[in-house]
């Protein structure tokens, strides 16, 4: 069961939406790419149907939706704390995204709820969200959800996918649901879209274990990465940050103290008082980060964390292929087990 | 509740041990093991994690070494200040597993501060532990820490204090820690347990030594240090693994411990 | 043999030092063309020259070796290259009208090259169609950033890509590669203040290596194109130089009039004398001064705002 809005019952759903909800979707930058004359998507609040991108992956995820690249934990006074106000989601957030990005959400949870203590920010925007799947038609360049499994999901409240002129949805949401009946969407069996095949397979091996730091796969990566960290920023799962204060004063007595999005790729990251650091070479940075998205964050919270997106691949300006580094591992673990 | 938010603490005493090493005695009354950490922040620079070096009924002591741009700032703070603190974080050390054992700590420089509380507990509670012998290490006589401690502690509990060098020989032991293990003696190996703390490659040598001798891995405890942020689980800064060293550890059996190399 | 070489000259054809034969030079504004206009070249070059083309300093074609009475030929055979690269032309199937004003030159640009700041062929096509035909001696070059590949520095005209760094401090993570960047390739117009970094806009040259290195896409790009106009430098016998900043955080139209403007100014100045009625536009700006030469350039031009006028402007190169 389903409906279908066409362009006038689509404008009025949008409008009805934007009285309950402030709506983040993918977004074309014009111009907004890092070269010249290139378009960036990302996400933003978009106000009508058009601005959302349908037919392309955004460069960046949803993630910093929900988790601020850079997040103001509170100001401080010589004898005062205060938390931010968080006046500027006065409204509850309607998130648009893909499949495998709702299966990345609960990598986002994994970490910030259940990963020692609930983290009291992130809790406060999750609570405050909902989520549009955005169906995809066909696979992106790079994507290997089906691989990972997260290909579908239907732990979404709305679902959406756009067929020529019109929108296709399904809404698990009494909410959403009202809003679709005021605007006069008509009803029709819908099924969402999802891909069953994508060109690009991994196979993490069975027997993978954090033996396979040895092996010489992760050096051809010392020379090859610049560590810039845009594969963990551009990543849905990554949730890294550091906490950052700053003064406002001399004494340094006032100011404000606030999270930003940090990356394991990038120089700094293990640094510790008295200068000590560990994985200097980008290759172990590499190793770090391959086996906490298909290994150990599955060993910790039950399921891999690598969602398949591609994202990484996409961004990455040396060409370093995340779903090839994965496809590495059978052949690093019978080096490694054969060493022994 | 909001864990990012810090409490005020005030600098009840501050000890001078070396130039560049400190003891600040800080309110507190909250329940402390020795071997958790707090994040310490120290104003123009920031939080940075301290490991808890003494605990009282309402005061804890935290040990500031003048290392790195964010601990400098420590030494300017005087008593009756305050400072913002968050924690205690980390499992620390739980002495009741050492209870009835021959108890070996070995510690390198300010790797003391986080299991001073545990020789504390044994030095006045001797008959507890079957044995208990301190081999603590540092640079040299001017970077002891705890003097007067060492001195209260001598009275109850076997101590290898060295240096690793210096002109006094006629005052001090010379060498690294390291050397000192081969000659532990125990009435029962079985009943061994040892606790490392220290650099990263003290630690390391330390416990090859302690292998060598014929104690098994599971006797063996560790605390890490490592970058930590948050202390919540959340930053990601000192995950090992699968391992959150600020959730999990720092301090680990070996047997867990020695999985953690990064 | 009855040869008017002035006319030929300004045919684009030249006079070689081999009697009875010239050379055609083919006008690629921008440097860039349709890869079908080389199987005509290379027509032309197999048919009346000697087979043989020189790729000439100002990114044309030089086909050699042709007979001073396969003109007309050769003029009949360019016309498609003429008509293709959109080339203003007085009469047909006559050739190019003019030579004075030399091919618009330009580096890749932003077709191909991450670091341009815009698309140097578009521009330098705009440029050739306000110019070209003309006989006084210009030389205009477009390079995409101010790493200047082109060199657009030796030439009268020299525009250089620049783009005017947006930051969003909201998504800046602190990594320090536009700051690092910065220093090691650029300018270093990037200081770290509170970990961020804050833009010294004096000194920023808008080269976007800033953009380029960001992972975060805290600096973005304005969506406005800038550009950086540089005058008068030459290579030659006397004096050659540097051509030096006269505009920073210019538009395309100031430039475009700019140019024209000088035109004009030539008319005016240019020593009635000049050897082959040649003078390179920096020897009567040296002889005018540069205000006078200013106040010309600009005349009607309306600069952007945030336009920097550097006045005056001197020039040093090599004295003999």
């Amino acid at each position: 069961m389903g409906f279908i809005l066409d362009k006038i019952s689509a404008d009025k759903f949008l409008s009805g939406l934007k009285d309950e909800y402030y709506i983040f979707a993918p977004k074309r930058f014009e111009l907004g790419g890092i070269y010249s004359d290139t378009d960036a998507i990302r996400y933003s609040e978009i106000n009508s149907f058009d601005e959302i991108v349908f037919d392309e992956k955004s460069q960046y995820s949803f993630k910093e939706t929900i988790l601020q690249i850079s997040q103001t934990i509170f100001y401080f006074t010589e004898d005062q704390i205060k938390e931010p106000n968080f006046t500027c989601r006065q409204k509850k957030a309607l998130i648009f995204l893909r499949n495998c990005d709702l299966h990345g959400l609960k990598r986002l949870d994994d970490m910030y709820l259940n990963n020692g203590p609930e983290d009291y920010y992130y809790k406060k925007l999750r609570d405050a969200a909902e989520f549009v799947v955005m169906g995809c038609e066909n696979s992106f360049e790079n994507c290997f959800c089906v691989s990972m499994g997260t290909n579908q999901s239907d732990a979404y409240d709305l679902s959406i996918d756009k067929q020529e002129d019109k929108y296709l949805i399904t809404c698990k949401n009494s909410k959403l649901n009202n809003i679709l009946l005021k605007a006069g969407a008509s009803s029709s069996d819908v099924v969402p879209k999802f891909v069953t095949s994508n060109n690009i397979q991994v196979n993490i091996p069975d027997n993978l274990s954090n033996d396979v730091a040895t092996s010489k796969i992760w050096d051809e990566y010392d020379v090859r990465c610049i560590a810039c960290g845009r594969c963990n920023f551009v990543c849905p799962t990554c949730t890294c940050f550091t906490m950052q204060d700053i003064f406002y004063t001399e004494n340094g007595k006032v100011g404000e103290r606030r999270r930003v999005w940090a990356s394991c790729m990038i120089d700094g990251f293990t640094d510790m008082a008295g200068g000590h650091s560990y994985r200097v070479k980008k290759g172990q940075r590499m190793r770090y980060k391959v086996l906490h998205k298909v290994l150990n964050h599955k060993k910790r919270h039950g399921e891999q964390m690598c969602v398949g997106c591609g994202r990484c691949d996409d961004i990455c300006p040396e060409y370093i292929s995340f779903s090839n580094s994965i496809n590495k591992l059978e052949n690093a673990m019978k080096e490694v087990t054969s060493n022994e | 509740m909001n864990n990012y938010i810090p409490f005020s603490s005030k600098i009840l005493d501050v000890i001078k041990h070396t130039d560049v090493e400190f003891t600040f005695r800080m309110s507190c009354k909250r329940e402390v093991k020795p071997g958790q950490f707090f994040e310490v922040s120290i104003p123009k620079f920031g939080e940075a994690p301290i490991s808890v070096s003494g605990i009282g009924a309402d005061y804890i002591d935290l040990t500031i070494r003048k290392v790195g741009k964010v601990t400098n700032e420590v030494f300017e703070r005087y008593v009756g200040d305050t400072f913002m603190l968050r924690g205690p974080y980390g499992n620390g050390f739980d002495v009741d597993i050492y209870k009835g054992k021959e108890l070996v700590v070995v510690a390198g420089g300010t790797g003391l501060s986080p299991v001073r509380g545990v020789v504390d507990y044994f030095a006045n509670h001797r008959n507890e532990v079957a044995g208990m012998t301190l081999i603590v290490g540092f640079k040299s006589p001017e970077d002891i820490l705890f003097k007067e401690d060492l001195k209260r502690w001598k009275e109850t509990i076997d101590i290898v204090l060295t240096v690793d060098s210096t002109n006094d020989t006629k005052n001090y032991r010379t060498g690294f820690v390291t050397e000192y293990i081969p000659e532990l003696k125990f009435q029962d190996k079985n009943n061994a347990a040892i606790i490392v703390v220290g650099p990263p490659a003290m630690m390391s040598f330390s416990v090859k030594g302690i292998l060598n001798i014929g104690i098994k891995e599971e006797q063996i405890w560790v605390s890490h240090e490592r970058k930590m942020c948050c202390g919540l689980g959340k930053c990601g800064h000192c995950r090992i693994n699968d391992t959150y060293i600020c959730l999990d550890g720092p301090v680990f059996n070996y047997t867990v411990g020695k999985t953690l190399i990064d | 043999m009855d040869i008017n070489t002035k006319k030929l000259k300004k045919n684009a054809f030249r006079v070689s030092k081999v009697r009875g034969i010239t050379a055609s030079r083919i006008r690629v504004p921008g440097g860039h063309l349709n890869a079908k206009y080389l199987d005509v070249i290379k027509h032309i070059a197999q048919t009346y020259g000697d087979g043989t083309i020189h790729i000439t300093s100002r990114q044309g074609f030089e086909i050699m070796g042709i007979p001073f009475e396969k003109m007309p030929e050769v003029n009949a055979a360019i016309q498609e290259i003429i008509d293709g690269m959109d080339i203003n032309q007085e009469e047909f199937a006559q050739g190019y009208p003019s030579s004075g004003t030399r091919n618009i030159s330009a580096c890749i640009g932003n077709k191909v090259c991450p670091f341009a700041c815009y698309n140097t062929t578009k521009f330098a096509k705009r440029i050739e169609k306000e110019v070209f035909p003309n006989d006084l001696h210009f030389k205009i070059c477009l390079t995409g950033c101010p790493n200047d590949c082109a060199k657009a520095r030796m030439n009268d005209f020299g525009i250089i890509g620049m783009t005017l760094p947006q930051f969003d401090a909201q998504r800046c993570v602190s990594c320090g590669a536009c700051v690092r960047m910065c220093k090691r390739k650029s300018v270093e117009a990037l200081k770290p203040s509170n970990y961020r970094p804050v833009r010294n806009a004096e000194k920023c040259i808008g080269c976007g290596e800033c953009i380029v290195n960001c992972p975060t896409m805290a600096w973005t790009r304005s969506k406005k194109k800038y550009y950086k106009l540089v005058l008068l430098g030459r290579t030659g016998k006397k004096n050659p130089r540097l051509g030096e900043d006269f505009l920073k955080w210019v538009d395309e139209d100031s430039i475009v009039k700019i140019i024209l403007n000088t035109y004009d100014y030539v008319k005016e100045y240019i020593d009635p004398n000049a050897v082959g009625g040649k003078e390179h536009i920096g020897y009567i700006v040296d002889r005018t001064g540069f205000e006078e030469f200013k106040k010309w350039a600009l005349k009607d031009v309306e600069l952007p705002p945030e336009t920097e006028v550097c006045s005056p402007v001197y020039w040093n190169g090599i004295q003999f």
